[in-house]
C-alpha cells in the first residue's frame, strides 16, 4: 500500500519557543532499518520525543503518519497502540511498579487479549534471555535503582515483548559497554527474525556509528541543525567513522 | 467480678482528657476541625470484640477474662507504654471496658497472626483498648480490625510491652465508612533487643486521628512503624508518629506513604527524638505525600530532636503531584493515561503497603488504594 511505513513529511518542532526541527522529510519502510546520524544538538532525540507525543514538544508543522494513520491527532498511549514504540534514552523510573505487571498491562494495551498471565510469564523469560536478563529483575520496580545499563536492557525487552510496527531506538547505544551492545545488536536482530517482529520498522538513532556494526542499517540519515542534510547506504555510517560531522557539514554548506 | 477502672479513677481520666491539649494542629484554611474542643457523643459504649487464635499456646481473651484469668500477666503490660499527655487516651480509659488482651508467653513464636475484632453497630460509641504482652524471646503478629457502622465514633488504644528479644507486628486497617469518627492511640515500649513493628493504614472514616509511638528505653531495640493514609471526599486525616530514643544503640525507622485526593485533607507530624545520652542511636524518617488534586491538601511535619552527637538520623520527605516524567513513559507503551496515573499512585504506596503482614491484608489495602485512586 502506498502510504505504508512510518511517514514523516515536513516536520517542524520547538521547545520553549525554539525551533529545534526545521522540516524533516523521512519514511521508514515496514521490514527496514533506517539509522539516523548527528552530532549532539541536531535534533535527533527532538524527532523521537515529537514523534511520541510528549507534551514539552510542540509539533508547529508538517504529518507524521504510521501506516496511514496520523500520528500527530493520537495521544501518546495510542500512538503506541497504534504500533509506535520509542526505546528512551533516559527511561523513567516508577518505584512500586513492578517490571512484569507493567510489562503485562503495555502487552495487553498494545496487544489486547492475545496472552493469558502464565504464556505471558513464559514469552517474558524468553526475551528477557534475549536481551539479557536475568529473571531477578522480575521482582524489581520499573528502571528504580537501575544502572544505565540495566535500564537499557529493559527498554530492548519491551521492545521484544510489545513487537511494535515501528521501533525508534534513541541512542540506545549511548554510554554501554561492548557486552550491552551486543545485546543490544542481537534484540533487534531476535525481534526482526520472529514472527511478530518481522515486518517491523526500525530508526535507529545514534551519534557513533559503532552499534551499526551490530545492525546493518538499509538507509542512513544524517541530521545537522535540524535538517536531514545527507541520506545514503551504509558506506555513509563508515564515511562519518572515518571523517566525522565536520566534513559532511562543510560539503552540504557549500552545497547550499 | 471486680470492676475494670474503679468510677474515680474513671472520672480522673475525663478530667485528664479535658485538660489534657491535644498537641494537634489547630484548625486553618484546609483543615476544619478543632480536636481541642472534639467532644465524644453522649450515652454509654458498646460494641463487641472477637479474638481469633490459632494457637492454643497463646493466650487471648477480652479484658474480663483477662482480669479474673491473668490478672497479673495483664497488670505487667496494662497502661505501661500510653503517656500522661496522649489526650484520647485518657477518653478510652474513662469509657475503659471493650478489649483484648494478648499475651505470647518466652519463646513461643506465632506465625499465625492473632485477628482482634471489634464491632461497633449504627451511631454506637466503642472504645476498645488492646493490650499486648509478648514475653522474652516470643515472637507474634496482632491484626486490629474495626467494623464500624455509619455514624459510628471508635475512640480507642492499643499498647505492646515486650521481653528481652520479642519480636511483635501489629498491624491496623481502619476502612470505616465515610460519616464515621475514630480515633486511635497506640504505644510500644519494647524489651532488650526486641523488634516492634507497627503498621498502620488509614483509609477510612470522616475523622481519623492517631498516634502511634514507641518508646525505646531499653537498648538494642529495633523499632519500626510504616503508615499509610489516604483522604478522599471531604475526609480529615490527622497522624502523629513519635519515636522516643531514651537509650542509645537502638535503631527506629518510619516510613509514611499518603495522598490525598477530592477536598480530603491529611496532617503528619513526625517526631523523632534522641535523648543526650542515647548515643549509636539510628533513626530514619521518610514521608512521602502525594496529592491528586487542587482542593486536596497535606502538611507534613518532621520534628527531630536530637540531644545526642553520636547518632545516625536520616529525614526525607517529599510533597507533590504525579510525576510526569513517569507518566509520559508508561503512556508511550500503550498504557492509558487514567490506567498509567493509578499504577503510579498504587505503586507510591507499595513500599509501606510491603510491610503489613498476611498477603490477603496486603491484596486487601491495594483494593481499597486503588478504589480510592479511581475514584
Amino acid at each position: 500500500m502506498a502510504d505504508q511505513g512510518l511517514r514523516i513529511d515536513g516536520l517542524r518542532c520547538s521547545v520553549e519557543g525554539n525551533e529545534i526541527l526545521k522540516g524533516i522529510d523521512l519514511v521508514v519502510e515496514p521490514g527496514k532499518v533506517h539509522a539516523l546520524m548527528g552530532p549532539n544538538g541536531s535534533g535527533k532525540s527532538t524527532l523521537a520525543f515529537s514523534l511520541a507525543g510528549h507534551p514539552h514538544y510542540d509539533v508547529t508543522g508538517g504529518t507524521a503518519s504510521l501506516d496511514g494513520e496520523d500520528l500527530l491527532a493520537l495521544s501518546p498511549d495510542k500512538r503506541a497502540r497504534a504500533g509506535l514504540f520509542l526505546s528512551f534514552q533516559y527511561p523513567a523510573a516508577v518505584p512500586g511498579v513492578k517490571v512484569p505487571n507493567f510489562l503485562y498491562a503495555a502487552r495487553q494495551a498494545v496487544r489486547p487479549g492475545e496472552l493469558t498471565p502464565a504464556k505471558f510469564r513464559a514469552l517474558l523469560l524468553e526475551k528477557m534471555d534475549v536481551v539479557g536478563m536475568d529473571a531477578s529483575f522480575l521482582g524489581r520496580y520499573l528502571n528504580d535503582g537501575f544502572s544505565g545499563g540495566e535500564k537499557k536492557r529493559l527498554e530492548m525487552l519491551q521492545m521484544t515483548v510489545l513487537a511494535p510496527k515501528y521501533a525508534i531506538l534513541d541512542e540506545t547505544d549511548s554510554g554501554l559497554d561492548v557486552d550491552a551492545l551486543k545485546d543490544v545488536g542481537e534484540s533487534v536482530t531476535a525481534l526482526r527474525a520472529s514472527a511478530e517482529g518481522e515486518r517491523t520498522g526500525f530508526l535507529i538513532i545514534t551519534h557513533y556509528p559503532r552499534i551499526l556494526q551490530h545492525i546493518t542499517p538499509d538507509v542512513v540519515h544524517v541530521m545537522i541543525d535540524g535538517r536531514i542534510v545527507k541520506t545514503g547506504g551504509p558506506d555513509l555510517a563508515n564515511r562519518i567513522e572515518r571523517e566525522g560531522y565536520d566534513v559532511i557539514r562543510e560539503e552540504t554548506r557549500s552545497l547550499a | 467480678m471486680p470492676s475494670l477502672l474503679s468510677a474515680p479513677d474513671r472520672a480522673a481520666e475525663l478530667d485528664a482528657f479535658a485538660s489534657t491539649p491535644s498537641g494537634r494542629g489547630k484548625p486553618g484554611r484546609y483543615w476544619k476541625i478543632d480536636l481541642e474542643t472534639l467532644v465524644p457523643p453522649p450515652g454509654r459504649s458498646a460494641g463487641s470484640v472477637t479474638i481469633d487464635s490459632k494457637d492454643t499456646r497463646v493466650v487471648a481473651c477480652d479484658l474480663q477474662t483477662a482480669q479474673r484469668d491473668h490478672a497479673a500477666l495483664f497488670s505487667r503490660a496494662f497502661r505501661t507504654a500510653v503517656q500522661p499527655h496522649q489526650k484520647f487516651a485518657h477518653l478510652a480509659l474513662a469509657n475503659f471496658g471493650l478489649g483484648a488482651f494478648v499475651y505470647v508467653p518466652p519463646g513461643v513464636a506465632i506465625d499465625e497472626p492473632v485477628v482482634v475484632r471489634y464491632t461497633a453497630a449504627a451511631a454506637e460509641s466503642i472504645y476498645p483498648y488492646t493490650v499486648v504482652l509478648v514475653d522474652d524471646g516470643a515472637r507474634a503478629t496482632v491484626i486490629e480490625r474495626l467494623d464500624l457502622a455509619a455514624g459510628a465514633f471508635a475512640c480507642g488504644v492499643a499498647e505492646i510491652l515486650t521481653g528481652e528479644r520479642a519480636d511483635v507486628t501489629y498491624a491496623s486497617a481502619q476502612l470505616a465508612p465515610a460519616d464515621v469518627r475514630v480515633l486511635f492511640t497506640r504505644a510500644a515500649r519494647p524489651g532488650r533487643d526486641a523488634r516492634v513493628t507497627w503498621a498502620n493504614a488509614e483509609l477510612g472514616a470522616e475523622l481519623s486521628v492517631s498516634e502511634v509511638g514507641v518508646t525505646i528505653d531499653q537498648p538494642g531495640v529495633e523499632a519500626h512503624v510504616a503508615t499509610v493514609f489516604f483522604p478522599t471526599g471531604t475526609q480529615h486525616v490527622d497522624i502523629l508518629s513519635s519515636i522516643d530514643h531514651r537509650v542509645g544503640d537502638s535503631t527506629s525507622d518510619t516510613l509514611v506513604k499518603s495522598a490525598a485526593a477530592g477536598r480530603g485533607q491529611g496532617r503528619y507530624l513526625g517526631n523523632i527524638r534522641i535523648a543526650a545520652h542515647a548515643q549509636q542511636s539510628n533513626a530514619s524518617l521518610r514521608d512521602d505525600a502525594l496529592l491528586l488534586s487542587k482542593d486536596a491538601h497535606i502538611d507534613s511535619i518532621p520534628a527531630l530532636e536530637i540531644a545526642a552527637n553520636d547518632v545516625k538520623a536520616y529525614h526525607g520527605a517529599t510533597v507533590g503531584a504525579l510525576d510526569e516524567d513517569g507518566l509520559f513513559y508508561m503512556t508511550s507503551r500503550g498504557i492509558e493515561r487514567a490506567a498509567a496515573e493509578r499504577m503510579i499512585a498504587l505503586g507510591f504506596f507499595e513500599p509501606a503497603v510491603d510491610r503489613f503482614p498476611t498477603q490477603a491484608l496486603r491484596d486487601e489495602l491495594r483494593a481499597v488504594l486503588e478504589e480510592k485512586v479511581s475514584r
